[in-house]
């Protein structure tokens, strides 16, 4: 075969493989994303409820869930927000999606000071992560945990939102990588659904 | 935007359903039992509308749904060894 033949293609490489479940890549590794933050919510919720169950003096520290219903109504409105944003990203009304992802952002930032302040209270109270004034020392470790890997990802959330919002304004990002942080976005929100009940709601003082 | 807006009104109303429920006088594997069912309707709720997975290719759905299947399946592993430590609790270590 001389140099000019396989310069002129013969020698081509072979076809792409079509994209596994027709979706775009971006969004795919988006969802494995999720889905191995499922698993490592899914193992913290499994360790929590296994604590909860074998403990029969297990604490209800909870008097009152105000601080906890406000920040559930700040979640699920900044979902809804966060939709919007994408629907004007969709819509190319670029300054429209900026507005409501900076309304979103605002939402994380307010609900990572209300989960810094019940944090406070509970420290207050004397809870540590290995002791705490009711008895079950596994109590402080298991609720900061939980609450705190959920904190986690909203306060780096609201920052990644930012940079999202910023590099899409200036043209750098689009309308699809708003939907891939949207579905992140939405994935927090909705653990946070499952550790309202879990943590705070089960442990309501009688 | 409107199913959007309905579905959220209905999220805030299952959630508010929630407190009150939490605030009611069922006690242990009852209320376990009525806020899992919550959670997993807004858990389909969220994933079908909010993140659109109901408009994805039905293969792809078949794929994340069997896969949150099998993690609530292995999640329920723990159940025996608690129960376990709840009834055989070591309350004294040692000859007596």
């Amino acid at each position: 075969m001389s140099e000019a033949h396989l310069t002129m293609g013969a020698h081509t490489a072979p076809p792409m493989e079509e994209r596994p479940f027709a979706i775009p890549s971006k969004k795919l590794a988006m969802w494995l994303f999720i889905m191995s933050d499922v698993m490592t919510f899914a193992a913290c919720v499994a360790a929590y409820s296994f604590l909860r169950n074998a403990t029969p003096d297990w604490p209800r520290p909870f008097h009152g869930v105000t601080n906890v219903a406000v920040m559930t109504l700040i979640m699920l409105t900044s979902s809804l927000t966060m939709l919007i944003a994408l629907q004007a990203a969709k819509a190319d009304d670029k300054a429209g999606a900026f507005r409501w992802m900076m309304f979103t952002a605002a939402g994380g930032f307010f609900f990572t000071l209300l989960h810094i302040r019940d944090w406070m209270g509970m420290m207050n109270q004397g809870v540590g992560l290995f002791h705490n004034p009711w008895g079950p020392a596994a109590f402080g470790a298991a609720y900061y945990s939980i609450t705190g890997f959920s904190l986690l990802h909203i306060s780096v959330g609201t920052i990644a939102l930012i940079v999202v919002a910023i590099r899409y304004q200036g043209g750098r990002y689009n309308a699809d990588d708003i939907e891939l942080f949207s579905l992140f976005w939405q994935f927090i929100s909705l653990v946070w659904l499952f550790i309202v009940p879990l943590v705070y709601l089960m442990n309501l003082a009688r | 935007m409107k199913k959007n807006v309905a579905v959220y009104l209905v999220l805030l109303v299952i959630t508010a359903l929630q407190f009150v429920i939490g605030y009611g006088n069922i006690e242990g594997s009852q209320l376990a039992v009525r806020f899992l069912t919550f959670a997993v309707i807004e858990t389909i709720l969220v994933v079908l509308f909010f993140m659109n997975l109901g408009s994805e290719k039905r293969v792809f759905v078949k794929f994340v749904v069997y896969f949150m299947l099998f993690v609530l399946a292995t999640m329920n592993y723990i159940w025996t060894d608690s129960f376990r430590l709840l009834v055989y609790r070591v309350t004294k270590i040692g000859p007596s």
